[in-house]
């Protein structure tokens, strides 16, 4: 991994440890209901302060937490044209899968790739650490999905093109 | 549009069917292929010596040659395929080009026959390959055709399919295919990008010296100057390949023509191929970090520990299948309540009852005495 990934990742690691620490809040505003209230933002009372962590400009993070929910936003580098597209296909293949992830947000935040969303409940059935380790394998895993993707499809466009050239010979 | 294999399907598996079938059956079919070619058989019990088989393509070429219909030289060579087997009827069937009568007690018997029904089936591919030979061959590497002479080095236009244009147009020893390529999707665009330049790549090889030579650009050449703008308005390019004498020469040119027909097709196909495997690629690397979050339950932490201590009859008895995840979604809940529920008295064997937990009510016994039913010292 490279060092600038590691650092990276630990960063965003010890942010979401501390910024982990969630518990049940009813809403403030309709009786009986619970709703998280990093999307509702209707009380300033029960926000914190946004954390946005960057490797570089196309790579970066935010982090909003509130007293019962956690948004965490992630934004994927996409060097070229080709990794746009497959990153496109990957997180827009994923968010239509959501259901399966439980944390993650169907639709991502504006500016950015795509958004977990982990409420109290979550915190309740899920070890935290292991959620937060969870966060960062799927960081790692989307990047090194992406790089072989590419490298895959560059590698098979080669083959056929030597297949088809191949031909006329 | 060409295919990747010369032989259509269909008419060879009619074909077939018609050649085997012990009694004369009734056959009137009519079929589309690549929304350009269509086919026409007609078998009647009537006649049954005769099979009538139609087809028409869109053979629409314009420039230095124009060819608009089959030509003499082609319907020779249909006819050789198999001597006294093919006829040509002449009028062709009202709404096709070309109508074929084949005389089936002709064909030998045995596996000679499955031969011809196979060259028979690859007509339209023999249509389309001889046009393009023709012009290739009048295209010469002379330098002074006729052809040239007479239309100034204009490039011919040649219509396959209405989307799928490709101009020939010839330069000094050697002859330039250019395709404007066109695609619907973005990501389509972008593999196929990607698939021109390693193919200009590739091309440009030593040991591809002997291919011809390939160029990809985003511009059309300078010799289209003229030509239809919506030929020239395209997403993802021009790719040209330098056809020289030696790709043209003998055999050569027959697959020098059929790939040059077929690159639409090939290309097409890689698409295809490529966003099957990309999409394979997700679905699994979907499966294992639904897999890694699965792992992050309290439930799981739980019984782990359970299974390291005593029973586990609960956990295999409300056991899920792991491949099946959205069934293993649905049945979370009523895993989590059904795991979650304790069994105050444990019997040996007795796991299994627990659903009916319910209606088995058991009192709760215990040794400790309460506080408050705790006895005082009276002093």
């Amino acid at each position: 991994m490279a060092n600038s990934l590691r650092l990276y990742l630990a960063c965003i690691k010890n942010t979401l440890e501390a910024a982990m620490c969630l518990q049940n809040f009813p809403c403030q505003e309709v009786e009986r209901h619970n709703k998280p209230e990093v999307e509702l933002k209707t009380s300033p009372e029960l926000l914190l302060n946004p954390v946005l962590i960057c490797r570089n400009e196309a790579e970066k993070c935010l982090i909003e937490t509130s007293i019962n929910s956690l948004r965490i936003s992630l934004k994927v580098k996409q060097a070229d044209e080709l990794e746009n597209i497959l990153t496109k296909k990957f997180l827009r293949f994923l968010s239509m899968r959501a259901e399966a992830f439980q944390v993650l947000r169907r639709k991502p935040v504006q500016g950015y790739d795509i958004s977990f969303l982990i409420t109290n409940y979550h915190c309740e059935e899920m070890q935290k650490q292991k959620l937060i380790d969870f966060i960062i394998q799927f960081m790692e895993d989307i990047e090194k999905e992406i790089r072989d993707l590419k490298e895959s499809v560059n590698t098979r466009g080669r083959l056929v093109a030597t297949e088809f050239l191949k031909q006329f010979m | 549009m060409a295919y990747l294999e010369r032989a259509s399907p269909t008419l060879k598996e009619t074909l077939l069917k018609i050649y085997r079938a012990e009694k004369p059956i009734e056959v009137d079919q009519h079929f589309h292929e690549f929304g350009s070619i269509q086919y026409h058989i007609k078998y009647s019990v009537s006649d049954p010596d005769i099979v009538h088989v139609s087809t028409s393509t869109l053979l629409e070429t314009q420039g230095a040659v124009t060819l608009k219909e089959i030509s003499s030289h082609t319907y020779e060579v249909i006819t050789n395929i198999a001597v006294g087997v093919i006829d040509i009827v002449d009028p062709p069937r009202l709404g096709f080009q070309l109508t074929l009568a084949l005389h089936l007690d002709n064909i030998p018997r045995g596996k000679e026959a499955i031969k011809i029904i196979t060259r028979i089936s690859e007509i339209q591919a023999l249509i389309l390959s001889s046009q393009l030979k023709e012009m290739l061959r009048k295209l010469n590497f002379q330098g002074d055709s006729q052809a040239m002479n007479n239309n100034n080095n204009r490039p011919i236009r040649i219509v396959y399919h209405p989307s799928e244009p490709f101009y020939v147009f010839k330069q000094p020893e050697k002859i330039t295919a250019v395709f404007p390529m066109n695609f619907k999707d973005n990501s389509d665009v972008v593999i196929a990008t990607s698939f021109f330049q390693e193919l200009v790549e590739v091309g440009s090889q030593k040991e591809m010296g002997k291919a011809p030579q390939c160029s990809w650009s985003p511009i059309p050449p300078l010799q289209l100057r003229g030509e239809p703008v919506q030929d020239l308005t395209t997403n993802s390019g021009f790719v040209s390949f330098d056809i020289t004498s030696r790709h043209v020469e003998g055999k050569r040119l027959d697959k020098t023509v059929w790939n040059l027909l077929n690159f639409y097709a090939y290309v097409k196909y890689h698409i295809k191929c490529s966003r099957g495997y990309i999409q394979r690629r997700m679905r699994k690397r979907m499966d294992s970090l639904v897999k890694l979050l699965d792992n992050t339950s309290l439930e799981d932490e739980a019984d782990h520990q359970k299974e390291n201590g005593r029973c586990n009859y609960v956990k295999e008895f409300v056991k899920v299948p792991k491949g099946k995840l959205m069934m293993k979604q649905r049945c979370k809940e009523m895993t989590r309540r059904v795991k979650i529920s304790k069994f105050r008295i444990k019997i040996n064997g007795c796991a299994r009852f627990r659903f009916n937990q319910r209606w088995i009510f058991l009192p709760k016994f215990s040794s400790k005495p309460s506080n408050k039913s705790s006895y005082t010292k009276l002093d």
